[in-house]
């Protein structure tokens, strides 16, 4: 190897490094379609949540402090374009934690969600992974492309695998909420269906309803309502919803309060979806307060990012406090609503209510369960 | 340790002479006759390389005529066994992704999947390269015949300076890999400004730069080591040092695609099948053991191999050294060997070895006893060994010799005394008495396999008579018989 060969060299290994082999590019979908008819589309056994007993996100000696990020996005029709653009560009995800310090030992999960009621594969749920075969998980998931007409789909089964069957060291070792992302355009369903109904609802799949029992495998005595799960589900993590333009329901209110209703003012309006990797990192560095926003989206301006504005615009109503106060004062930023911190802070001696030791997730009876039946939903 | 090759679960390959005696041969036959046998606990669960790094060259060829030179890859890679580059080994990212694209073109799937490197293990860039082209350039005729690609100054570099080497693991964390980088970019520009700027003279090297303040300790003592050997005359060119963003960049997206690993995968490895260890270079270029400075900055004997063995919990009772040696002995680049001779040049095909751009003439001699005993006695003892191109000894007739003793100022010399370990100056001593040796050469009286059998007390485990794997096979005979040869034949 002579002199001036390096930097093609450079190149050359960067992209291959990066080159996406047969076997880890987005060819599960592809394969699927091309071989099955639709009703035998099925998850990739990995990406599967049925009889799964929990997703974990494990420190090591390697990652001493593990931090649980976990991003599910909705594959369904009226995401459009979207999907296939989320899984090219959140392998960036990882890079992006890292390079900047937000984040040490991050650890990510990738999901997909559907619509139980007329899609074949309404969910599906990678591991958590602290390298490369997080991308490979991401390839993997299969991109349907069902749903109904009713602009509903069911993040809520989606938040219910989170709560219940994902474990993770950052909360239970440390009283450090993880992070979720639902990256979507429609309405939750409002209860998480105990199980499914014979009677086929809409949609053109004519499967019926499915519930918790079908797509996951649990026996719930009832049905849980969809508030309820949310907020079991914030107990954990930090959850935050991202509304993508290129959406079919981009900008709309209703869909917005929905999601305000359920997760206060983590609600994110993204106008560029290729700065969603941008979007998540730094609301994730925000959140640690490792970053302030103006710090930020100088990180991405340095970079060469063209991001910023449309992470700015997004952040905008998450920057609030200015974070860099808390983060210089040694505490932890919250740019979710006051109440949850302080149930973080109770919690951190108490292992926090009904979440204390680990309940085998599948016997783990609802008692969470308020009268909100007659409650008008949305 | 006391197992033959068929009852050990686990084989460590050391080559015996100075490299290039077939280890890639018998690590690619080890791995793909395990994979044929049914028992799956005797697969192969991984290839461990334990020294060395991307300037190996283990050259194999397929029964279907494919055949690729090994460098970080193991040699079990046709066989589809994984690889695991340990903390002992070098790791250059841009070289393995530069064979990974070959091995791809020769129908491997998806090589990148078989590779895993510790976190440890050291990498070498384009800045090592740099400067180790630099440094070559001014030695001028007093050239050591390094590879050129950096492998000396890496391990140089990570003595010197412990807490700014660049290692696999630093490529998880983009802060640190940029600081360490930009910290060998400083010193690359240092280094090389002083090689070419200044014309050196004398032993400028000495105490100057990465020696200075570790003289004395084992870094020192193998800097100063080196230095003595090399005196520098002309200066080179001075050549464009690497871009350190453009570095980030492709060392970030190794991070991402190879599985970066830790403590205890070689434990995991070992409850999973048989690990075969794939040495590089040959023990008789011992950093430690070798004629100095005629040596390599690696461990070569079965040391490495033994203590990641021993970290993993392994019965050293389930371990077998193989020592792998020619019928003749070989020699790329300087350095002492009495039994050369230049005329069994063109009798001893040669395809895979050429004169090496940066090493110089590939050298031919006689199978040396002296050097052998002295190779099996620093290794602290073999259980077997590989013996290869018996087809070529079968070609070469009885032009080729033995040399059962060297004769130095008068005396007659059988054995090379293993000196303390790390006493350079020991091994000083020996170089310059072997660049004095004359060999006693005589005539081969019994088969290859019998001859060495008795010479070095080492059972042969395998017999190889080509490059396929087809042409190795454990023998049938008993070869502590000292009967006449039983006219073998290679088997097809």
């Amino acid at each position: 190897m002579g002199s001036g060969r390096w930097s093609h060299d450079a190149y050359d290994a960067a992209a291959a490094y990066r080159a996406r082999t047969g076997r880890d590019a987005f060819d599960y979908d592809a394969g699927i379609r091309a071989s099955r008819r639709r009703q035998d589309w099925t998850a990739h056994p990995d990406l599967d949540p049925y009889g799964v007993d929990v997703r974990e996100s494990r420190d090591s000696a390697e990652h001493p402090e593990s931090l649980a990020v976990a991003v599910l996005f909705d594959v369904t029709g009226s995401m459009g374009y979207v999907p296939r653009r989320l899984q090219e560009k959140l392998p960036q995800l990882f890079d992006l934690l890292l390079d900047r310090g937000y984040v040490a030992h991050p650890q990510l999960l990738f999901g997909a969600i559907g619509d139980a009621t007329c899609d074949r594969v309404p969910l599906q749920i990678g591991q958590f992974e602290s390298d490369n075969r997080m991308d490979e998980q991401l390839g993997r998931i299969l991109l349907e492309g069902g749903g109904g007409g009713q602009k509903t789909e069911s993040y809520e089964l989606a938040a219910y695998f989170m709560a219940r069957h994902t474990s993770i060291d950052c909360w239970e070792k440390r009283g450090k909420r993880g992070y979720l992302f639902i990256i979507g355009d429609e309405l939750n369903y409002p209860r998480v269906y105990a199980r499914g109904a014979n009677a086929p609802v809409t949609g053109y799949d004519r499967g019926g309803r499915r519930g918790v029992a079908e797509v996951i495998g649990d026996r719930l005595q009832d049905d849980i309502d969809t508030r309820d799960i949310y907020a079991e589900l914030r107990e954990m993590y930090d959850t935050y919803y991202i509304l993508p333009s290129g959406t079919s329901y981009a900008g709309d209110r209703q869909v917005l309060d929905h999601w305000r209703g359920l997760l206060g003012q983590n609600v994110i309006e993204l106008d560029d979806l290729d700065a969603v990797s941008e979007t998540i990192a730094l609301t994730v560095g925000i959140g640690e307060g490792t970053i302030g926003l103006d710090d930020g989206l100088a990180d991405l301006r340095q970079q060469g990012s063209t991001a910023g504005r449309s992470v700015e615009r997004a952040l905008a109503t998450l920057a609030h406090p200015a974070p860099r106060d808390r983060a210089a004062s040694g505490d932890r930023a919250a740019p979710h609503d006051r109440a949850a911190s302080g149930d973080r802070v109770a919690s951190r001696d108490g292992r926090g209510g009904d979440r204390g030791g680990r309940v085998p997730v599948a016997r783990r009876s609802v008692t969470r369960r308020r009268d909100t039946r007659g409650a008008r939903w949305v | 340790m006391d197992r033959t090759l068929a009852e050990a679960r686990h084989v460590i390959v050391a080559d015996l002479g100075f490299g290039d005696a077939g280890k890639g041969t018998i690590v690619d036959w080890l791995t793909g006759r395990v994979a044929a046998t049914a028992r799956p606990a005797a697969r192969t669960a991984a290839v461990l390389r334990f020294n060395g790094g991307a300037q190996a060259a283990h050259t194999v060829v397929r029964a279907d005529g494919r055949s690729h030179t090994f460098a970080q890859f193991g040699a079990g890679t046709f066989a589809g066994v994984p690889t695991l580059l340990t903390r002992h080994a070098l790791v250059d990212p841009l070289a393995l992704a530069r064979e990974a694209a070959a091995l791809a073109a020769l129908g491997v799937p998806d090589p990148l999947d078989l590779i895993s490197v510790d976190r440890g293990a050291l990498i070498t860039t384009p800045l090592h390269a740099a400067v180790n082209r630099a440094r070559e350039a001014a030695r001028g005729g007093a050239a050591h015949g390094s590879c050129g690609i950096g492998i000396g100054e890496t391990v140089a570099y990570a003595l010197a300076h412990p807490d700014l080497a660049l290692r696999a693991g630093d490529t998880e964390s983009p802060a640190r890999l940029r600081r360490r980088l930009l910290a060998l970019h400083d010193w690359a520009t240092t280094t090389i400004h002083a090689l070419t700027a200044t014309p050196p003279q004398g032993e400028w090297l000495a105490g100057r730069d990465i020696a200075g303040p570790h003289a004395g300790s084992r870094g020192g003592e193998r800097l100063a080591g080196r230095q003595r050997a090399g005196l520098p005359a002309a200066a080179g060119g001075a050549e464009a040092l690497p871009d350190v963003e453009e570095l980030i960049r492709a060392y970030r997206a190794f991070a991402r695609r190879i599985r970066l690993t830790g403590d205890g995968e070689v434990a995991r490895l070992a409850a999973a099948g048989r690990l075969v260890f794939e040495g590089a270079q040959g023990v008789l270029l011992d950093e430690w053991r070798g004629f100095d400075p005629h040596t390599t900055w690696s461990t070569t004997t079965f040391a490495n191999a033994l203590e990641l063995l021993a970290e993993a919990g392994v019965d050293a009772g389930d371990v077998c050294r193989l020592g792998v040696t020619r019928t003749y002995a070989t020699r790329h680049g300087a350095g002492p060997f009495p039994s050369e001779d230049p005329s069994l040049a063109p009798l001893l095909a040669e395809p895979h070895n050429g004169t090496g751009r940066w090493q110089g003439a590939f050298r031919v001699g006689h199978l040396d006893l002296v050097l052998l005993r002295y190779a099996v006695a620093v290794c602290g003892g073999a259980d077997a060994l590989a013996v290869t191109h018996l087809d070529t000894a079968a070609t070469a007739g009885d032009r080729l010799k033995v040399a059962t003793a060297w004769r130095a100022g008068g005396t007659r010399i059988t054995r090379l005394r293993p000196g303390p370990f790390t006493d350079l100056t020991h091994q000083r001593r020996l170089t310059d008495l072997a660049l004095a040796a004359t060999p006693e050469l005589v005539a081969p009286a019994r088969s290859w396999p019998a001859l060495l059998t008795d010479e070095l007390g080492v059972p042969v485990a395998v017999t190889s008579w080509g490059p396929r794997s087809g042409d190795k096979h454990p023998p049938t005979m008993d070869f502590s018989s000292t009967r006449e040869d039983r006219g073998r034949v290679p088997v097809p």
